[in-house]
């Protein structure tokens, strides 16, 4: 019989900055762990030939887009008091990646990936046409039933009908050079959109007007059940 | 400060190569310092942070309050054209200053490869490639690293080179240039250098004139100068355990090449590969004691967060106290999950031993070095190392588990015969054989590889013809034709390149005209084999009139001038050719770590003595 090892489950709110836009999700999470064992917690890690860090993430972000709330949960081996822990994170972590909240989890739950169901994003993109056209190109998004978007890996393709993962209508703001896109997202167990894949959707299906190359993509919030995932808990 | 749009950055590949900000990476304000200082080396992120060089010398001149020092490495290419296309200069990872708003430009000359992206990099930067052509206000172009022990096909790029360990030297380098400043940059430019060369390790090679005799074989290089030495010897640190040492290196987003913490253990190496520079390059062997690297150890992993260790070295089994070491560090890290590696195992089961306990239970491959593939040839070139001592270390391993080992070996090493190249197939056959006779089943890989051997200066084989391009490929289609079980891969390099690089190894300066125009050819990345193009370099021999030949596939004369002779490491030239002749008899020369003195000179000359924790008169 394997011991049964006692571990202390955390639940972290985190940014993810202008800084480390061009970070990859993998190397994201990898300055997490290094930053959590810099800062000496008492971290747990997993049985085997190569132990790791017991650390999950709610949901990749991809790269070129930063976020104002990511979050992931964190084994510690003793039951440090949330703020010590805090504390000692915040001082470790690097410039982009700040520390929001951390709370100590009471049971065990399923994981995060799982609870997150919806992800809220705003894109900031040059106008390179009249704001008329614009609004136009967005109403005849939101007005499509469907819209698929070809999806194309190195390794395979792949047709996704993009409207079922939009939770509400593309909302559009115009202020001058550039224009704001705020867009909600269903994330399901069988699979998502990304907000650059409903972008290059807009600019080269529906003749939106803006500079794709120069958009700001930004992930503001990360819910599960119309909640933050830091309430979920109670 | 430069600035990087969305569209650059999202159109090239790793775009966080660029974009700096890592943990531990010193960012001051240019207002405050009085010595801006740009570290490079003349390769991708990746490459050029894994160096060890460059992470102790960010460090060491970022701890003076009056100086920042800055990394910059060289944009791939298709970073390289979206600069070019925008009009951005080459910018530090700190500042985002442009690289020609700094007082130094210093590159790690790790190989010769590099050297085309040496004058990408200064192009890139808005500087004029030649030394000659560069105004008042540009930064003075530094070259260090092992390089320099023939930096002479590149001495009219640089504005001079360090000679040695740089931890040494630049603290004095940097005093003299703030003086200098200070006092209201007397006799300009050209004041400065003469400053410079007047520092111990400093080599200003616009103070000295090669000259070639009527055969055109080079002749001399003469000072110009009174403050021109004529030989400018290796600087080094006698006390290395005293020594500045890296404590907290930048920690990098991205992987990099070595993406751990480096705990170097000594300087030097005195095993006597004849073929190795290294191994005069760095000498004398200089020890850490214990309770130092213990401390660094602690250091480092604090202010990295790393999970995995590297102790690391010339030959890191050779370390007086590498067990106690060992043990000590898996005791105090078994909690942190701290992973241990060894990079240079040497031939025998002391090292399976200790790779076991490292390893614990994880069996990846391991890696010995032969070098060559019979007693005869291991003998010439002073490889310490049997075939049952091979046999033994193998064993151990497949017994310990392990089931891939890589073999490393040269071809095209003096005295070579076919039969040496086809005793690397018959060796490669006796390990795949033992693994069967061990496990009493098939199932080992074996990987061979074979690089194509490259004379080095300061080296006994510094006389020696470097083998032609027909010879090496006759030499590797033997050793494939004889490799014929299935558990050997066989990988060998490209002669091409290393032919190039023996030409750059032993070459003059005459070789400036043909590096420039393969770099105006296209010529860059010239390490990579995905980006080397041997037809720039033909060109660009046959445009200046230069003989490739003349400097790598031609027999020395002893008594013939060498144009490196002036960068020396301290060594004996007598000392190389007794070693050349005891090559020539297969006879056998013992370490000094430990032992007798074998009379290389470096010590004496240098005023400095080995360091070993085992030495009977330490």
């Amino acid at each position: 019989m394997a011991e049964m090892k006692l571990s202390f489950l955390y639940r972290a709110a985190v940014t993810k900055g202008e800084e480390l836009r061009y970070i990859s999700h993998l190397d994201y999470a990898g300055a997490i762990q290094r930053a959590i064992r810099r800062a000496g917690l008492p971290a747990a890690y997993s049985e085997g030939f190569n132990p790791h860090l017991k650390i999950s993430f709610a949901s990749a972000l991809a790269v070129g887009v930063t976020s104002d709330i990511e979050y992931f949960d964190l084994e510690l081996a003793e039951p440090l008091p949330p703020l010590t822990v805090a504390k000692r994170l915040k001082a470790t972590l690097p410039p982009g990646i700040n520390l929001l909240e951390l709370r100590q989890l009471r049971k065990r739950k399923g994981t995060l990936m799982a609870e997150a169901d919806e992800a809220g994003y705003t894109v900031d993109i040059p106008l390179t046409g009249p704001a008329e056209a614009a609004r136009a190109a967005v109403a005849a998004f939101n007005a499509a039933p469907e819209c698929v978007f070809h999806r194309a890996t190195p390794k395979k393709t792949r047709d996704i009908e993009v409207k079922q993962y939009m939770a509400e209508a593309i909302a559009l703001e115009t202020g001058g050079e550039t224009a704001r896109l705020t867009m909600r997202i269903r994330i399901t167990p069988t699979g998502s959109i990304k907000p650059g894949e409903v972008l290059s959707l807009l600019v080269d299906r529906y003749g939106f007007p803006g500079d794709e190359r120069n958009a700001g993509l930004c992930r503001r919030a990360l819910t599960g059940q119309g909640k933050s995932l830091l309430e979920l808990d109670d | 400060m430069i600035e990087l749009t969305p569209d650059l950055l999202g159109a090239v590949t790793k775009p966080a190569r660029y974009t700096g900000g890592e943990w531990n990476a010193v960012h001051k304000d240019a207002a405050t310092v009085a010595c801006r200082f740009a570290l490079s080396m003349p390769d991708v992120y990746e490459v050029g942070m894994s160096n060890l060089g460059l992470k102790i010398l960010y460090e060491v001149l970022n701890r003076r309050a009056d100086t920042a020092a800055e990394r910059v490495y060289a944009p791939w290419p298709d970073m390289e054209k979206a600069m070019r296309e925008k009009g951005l200069p080459l910018y530090s990872l700190e500042s985002f200053s442009a690289i020609g708003d700094f007082d130094f430009l210093g590159f790690s000359l790790q190989y010769e490869m590099c050297y085309t992206n040496v004058l990408n990099m200064l192009d890139l930067a808005g500087l004029p490639v030649w030394s000659a052509a560069r105004g008042e206000d540009a930064p003075f172009i530094v070259g260090g690293g092992p390089c320099v022990y023939n930096v002479e096909p590149v001495a009219d790029f640089f504005d001079l080179f360090v000679i040695g360990e740089g931890e040494a030297v630049l603290g004095e380098l940097v005093d003299a240039f703030i003086a200098w400043k200070n006092e209201g940059r007397p006799g300009g430019r050209q004041g400065f250098l003469l400053r410079a060369a007047a520092l111990e390790g400093i080599y200003v090679p616009s103070l000295y004139e090669p000259r070639y005799d009527e055969a055109g074989r080079f002749k001399s290089l003469t000072p110009l100068h009174p403050a021109a030495r004529p030989v400018i010897y290796k600087r080094l640190l006698a006390d290395f355990d005293d020594a500045p040492a890296m404590t907290a290196p930048v920690v990098p987003y991205i992987g990099i090449v070595h993406d751990r913490i480096m705990l170097e253990l000594f300087r030097g190496c005195s095993r006597g590969c004849r073929f190795c520079q290294a191994g005069i390059a760095y000498r004398p062997v200089r020890e850490r004691s214990l309770p130092r690297l213990l401390e660094l150890a602690r250091q480092m992993a604090a202010a990295t967060g790393y999970d995995e260790m590297s102790l690391t070295s010339l030959s890191s089994a050779d370390y007086s106290c590498l067990e106690p070491l060992v043990d000590t560090l898996m005791a105090d890290f078994a909690a942190a999950r701290m992973s241990f590696s060894l990079p240079s195992l040497r031939v025998d089961s002391f090292s399976i031993e200790l790779a076991d306990k490292l390893q614990q239970i994880r069996k990846s491959g391991l890696t010995f070095a032969p070098e060559a593939g019979t007693q005869r040839l291991r003998d010439v070139i002073n490889k310490g190392v049997t075939e049952a001592d091979l046999m033994a270390a193998v064993g151990a391993a497949f017994r310990r588990g392990w089931k891939a080992v890589k073999l490393y070996f040269m071809m095209g090493l003096p005295t070579e015969t076919d039969e040496d190249i086809i005793g690397i197939a018959d060796l490669a056959k006796k390990v795949v054989d033992l693994y069967t006779e061990i496990k009493g089943k098939r199932g080992v890989k074996v990987t061979v590889s074979v690089s194509c051997f490259v004379p080095k200066p300061y080296t006994p084989f510094q006389w020696f013809p470097q083998n032609t391009l027909a010879e090496f490929d006759r030499k590797q289609r033997l050793l494939k034709e004889h490799i014929r079980d299935r558990a050997i891969q066989y990988n060998y390099h490209d002669a091409r390149v290393s032919r190039l690089e023996g030409v750059m190894a032993r070459g003059d300066r005459r070789l400036a005209a043909v590096l420039y125009e393969a770099w105006r050819a296209g010529a860059k990345f010239d390490g990579w084999s995905d980006q080397f193009r041997e037809e720039y370099w033909l060109s660009a021999f046959e445009k200046c009139g230069v003989d490739p030949a003349v400097y790598n596939e031609r027999t020395r004369d002893f008594d013939e001038p060498l144009p490196w002779s002036h960068t020396s490491p301290g060594v004996e030239t007598g000392f190389l050719r007794r070693e050349w002749d005891k090559a020539m008899a297969a006879s056998l020369t013992a370490d000094c770590r430990r032992g007798d003195c074998t009379g290389c000179g470096v010590c004496q000359r240098l005023g400095v003595r080995v360091v070993d924790g085992r030495r009977q008169d330490g």
